[in-house]
């Protein structure tokens, strides 16, 4: 009676498994490979044959896409905005993350723990004030407000990831800077900053799929095409692409790429981070 | 190292996030909670009328129903999407043919922006010319189509299913929580008899504790959050059905009624706190802060 499994019972529990398995298969990569397959189709074909390949290849749904819409112009903000914002956070985070991680003076897990409290924080609850906030600093309606709030936002969790990398880069190696002359700025941009690069790779890749992602406040303190980013733009999809629905999709599809790209090249370090904080929790 | 000669440095160091930080996560608790007292048009100055605008929001309908639907929200994705998520995650530990590509798969929805995925999914559940109802059609269950995101019965299940089934985020969290339990652990239970099923239950599920309830905490302060999906879908609509509470906050804002609009921030941000604290007491856990970092 050891045994407790019969080869029914292992049939039925492999068979459970797969079906599982290609359930969330079907859900999360069906609809997308849909949506780029409904790209290239006629408007015709889209309604009548929803689920065949086109019969030709419809690449002028994506010359479409550029001519009805500032999907360049979009682009171009979006690129902009998410690499900025990136590059901002980063810096400010791994400033922090070096003097809370390189030295002891105290206060250390106080600052700590208040700036990683601020993911407990609804950040959608905090609409007026951002609102006020962007307005008096007089940069409503730029890709500054933008900028700015996207680093802002993604504190804690760039604090949160190089913190942790920082602590681990051996204590000799910046004495021997320290030894050789290195100030500071030298220690923390020559030694530190290079050899904890996993956790900076990890955190710019999260802060970067943030704002290119992004829609509230892109929403709430932006209002002209000027300062219009590609997730805000896609609102205006509907009415600038009317009936054409294929097109639209194209221009959906666009907006997709940088994501995607980004995943391809860095899955590897999106999952890593996910996983951090898993097995220390 | 020596902290006195570096404390210029460290000062330095720490004040540009200090000031971000300041500026975008404590200058806006203040000031969401002071004016949620308020009346408020944004121009002219506030005017204190104590607790008269939570009054005002316990006797509006709609928000009593958008606090119904932010629990109900709370409630799918912290049970149901995580008990699938936890499902997926047990499964792929086990490490079946390709199961890094089907983790890398099930995570992919979660990079696309929520205005993308949106629109998809309003392509699905068209009533005219949707998806799902064209396939409903095509096996002969014309009787179950509907106008999916038009009717008060089906259109809050229908955007949180979409939510609920991309599990790869938190499927991602607890499989690395799972693949960090050491095989030796399954190796004795094998040789002591143990199925597949009893393995999971007496050593995947009690090492696995931690990670669950982090991930059910976070998935039910994420519905407490929700907005976007709901904003685009339907707007809150048909007759209210699917509000949520971050919606009515942002259109409030839309007619400058400031004051409610913080209030609505305030009770949204204290709810909130209240759902994590509640969820990690009854289920044992107090090391809230340690957890919530990820």
């Amino acid at each position: 009676m050891r045994k407790t499994t019969s080869p029914a019972v292992d049939a039925i529990a492999k068979t459970g498994k797969w079906i599982v398995l290609g359930f969330f298969l079907i859900i999360t990569f069906i609809p997308l490979l849909w949506l780029v397959i409904s790209s290239f189709k006629t408007d015709l074909e889209l309604i009548n044959k929803p689920f065949l390949l086109p019969k030709v290849w419809q690449i002028q749904n994506y010359v479409n896409a550029f001519q009805l819409s500032d999907l360049h112009l979009l682009f171009l903000h979006s690129v902009i905005v998410s690499a900025a914002a990136t590059a901002l956070n980063i810096f400010v985070a791994s400033m922090a993350s070096y003097a809370l991680s390189r030295f002891r003076f105290g206060l250390n897990n106080v600052i700590l723990s208040i700036i990683l409290a601020g993911v407990l924080i609804p950040i959608i609850a905090l609409m007026v004030p951002y609102f006020q906030l962007i307005s008096k600093l007089g940069i409503y309606d730029s890709l500054g407000a933008l900028i700015l709030t996207y680093a802002a936002i993604n504190l804690p969790i760039s604090v949160f990831l190089i913190h942790g990398f920082m602590g681990t880069v051996p204590k000799e190696l910046e004495e021997a800077g320290l030894i050789d002359g290195c100030n500071f700025w030298q220690r923390y941009a020559r030694i530190v900053f290079p050899l904890s690069r996993l956790g900076v790779v990890t955190a710019g890749t999260f802060v970067f799929l943030y704002a290119w992602n992004e829609f509230i406040y892109a929403l709430l303190l932006t209002s002209s095409v000027r300062a219009r980013t590609l997730q805000l733009g896609i609102r205006f999809f509907k009415s600038q692409f009317r009936a054409e629905y294929t097109s639209m999709y194209a221009a959906l599809v666009v907006t997709m790429i940088p994501s995607i790209a980004v995943y391809i090249l860095f899955h590897e370090k999106i999952i890593q981070g996910l996983s951090s904080g898993a097995v220390k929790g | 190292m020596t902290l006195h000669k570096h404390w210029k440095g460290i000062a330095l160091f720490l004040l540009p996030a200090l000031v971000l930080y300041g500026a975008f996560f404590i200058y806006p608790l203040g000031f969401v909670f002071s004016l949620s007292f308020t009346q408020w048009n944004g121009i002219s100055p506030p005017v204190f009328r104590g607790v008269q605008n939570f009054i005002d929001l316990a006797l509006d309908s709609t928000f009593r129903l958008s606090v119904r639907n932010n629990f109900i929200w709370a409630l799918s994705l912290g049970f149901l999407q995580i008990f699938l998520a936890a499902l997926v995650a047990m499964i792929l530990s086990r490490r079946p043919a390709g199961w890094r590509v089907l983790r890398t798969v099930y995570f992919l929805p979660n990079v696309i922006s929520q205005v993308a995925i949106a629109m998809l999914w309003m392509a699905i559940y068209n009533a005219e010319h949707g998806v799902l109802n064209q396939i409903l059609t095509a096996v002969g269950l014309e009787q179950w189509t509907h106008n999916w995101l038009g009717e008060i019965e089906t259109a809050l299940p229908a955007i949180i299913a979409q939510q609920v089934l991309y599990i790869g985020y938190f499927m991602i969290i607890i499989l690395a929580g799972t693949m960090a339990i050491p095989v030796s652990f399954y190796e004795a239970a094998e040789i002591d008899g143990a199925n597949v099923w009893q393995q999971e239950i007496h050593i995947t599920l009690p090492m696995e504790r931690g990670i669950l309830i982090t991930s059910m905490t976070l998935a039910m302060a994420y519905g407490m959050r929700h907005f976007e999906a709901t904003f685009l879908m339907t707007a809150g609509g048909p007759a209210n059905s699917t509000s949520v509470m971050g919606l009515m906050l942002y259109n409030k804002m839309g007619f400058l009624d400031y004051g409610h609009a913080n209030a609505v921030g305030a009770v949204l941000i204290i709810l909130g706190g209240v759902v994590i604290v509640t969820i990690r007491s009854l289920l044992g856990q107090r090391q809230a802060a340690a957890e919530m970092r990820q």
